[in-house]
């Protein structure tokens, strides 16, 4: 689910992240989607973009709000599909908070493909406190960030 | 714009939230989470609609800002608690909330849980008439 985000850049001061990300064509989650014509689903979009907002709304909070918060997809407001992602692709992706609060954090998200927009939304982050079952998660999700950002 | 037209208009970005039919009746006395079965993100829905749909803004703790007004902070509420006087400001706030429904110790987190339909026309009315003040 993780695995095709390359890098992320978090900027929290200018409240913005920048991600790359690469979709093969070979994936198996493609195979029937559709046979001989690869086409990377909006669904999917939206949740890469997700895997970039939430990352700068947990950063935000953490700035902006002192507190280390677990940041899950709430609710997407606006999506539009402006042009069909042919695989493999090389996605350029953007996510820019537009609405801070202290449960929630809104965030306008492109998507790009040889700059190109195809996708953009405003994805509501739901912000929630992390349980002790979530330690495992978390660890992942913190060498997952590591990762990225290193790349 | 009148209070009428507002509510009018509220009533169908309420509809719209819940993908209710427009034969649904929608009143000013009813209340979003205990009679129209709003959920925050329902309530987080319609804020949006209504900011996009009256071209104004309504950030987060506006109704505390609201309820509080020019009192200090540590006598409104403490540890995000509304004090005794904080909870009557809320209630005069929010008049046409059954007072039953405020319970003795209100997080400040929650506001927005007692508002009515009503009480968001006049938010609107408010942030509308501000608007024209300050242009």
């Amino acid at each position: 689910m993780f695995e095709l985000i390359q890098t992320i850049k978090i900027d929290v001061e200018k409240r913005r992240a920048l991600a790359t990300a690469f979709v093969p064509a070979n994936h198996p989650l493609f195979a029937d989607h559709f046979p001989g014509t690869p086409l990377l689903p909006g669904s999917l979009m939206i949740e890469l973009a997700a895997q970039v907002a939430g990352p700068l709304a947990e950063e935000f909070a953490l700035a902006q709000l002192g507190v280390e918060r677990w940041s899950i997809l709430g609710m997407v407001r606006d999506a539009r599909f402006l042009h069909p992602v042919f695989l493999p692709a090389h996605l350029d992706l953007s996510a820019e908070v537009s609405r801070p609060g202290s449960s929630t954090v809104s965030a306008n998200v492109t998507v790009a493909v040889e700059g190109e927009r195809v996708m953009q939304a405003e994805l509501v982050m739901m912000l929630l406190e992390a349980s002790a079952d979530w330690a495992r998660a978390i660890e992942a999700r913190n060498e997952r960030l590591a990762r990225w950002k290193a790349s | 714009m009148s209070s009428r037209d507002t509510l009018s208009e509220v009533t169908v970005l309420v509809r719209q939230t819940l993908a209710l039919p427009e034969s649904e009746p929608i009143s000013a006395q009813q209340l979003f989470f205990y009679d129209l079965g709003f959920t925050s993100m329902d309530l987080l829905d319609l804020l949006f609609r209504v900011e996009q749909h009256f071209q104004i803004e309504i950030p987060e703790g506006t109704i505390y800002r609201l309820a509080r007004g020019e009192l200090p902070e540590a006598e409104f509420a403490q540890d995000a608690v509304l004090t005794e006087t904080g909870r009557a400001r809320l209630m005069a706030l929010l008049y046409d909330t059954p007072p039953q429904l405020f319970p003795p110790r209100i997080h400040a987190t929650t506001l927005p849980r007692f508002c009515t339909v009503g009480a968001i026309v006049r938010l609107v009315d408010h942030k509308l008439a501000a608007q024209q003040c300050s242009s």
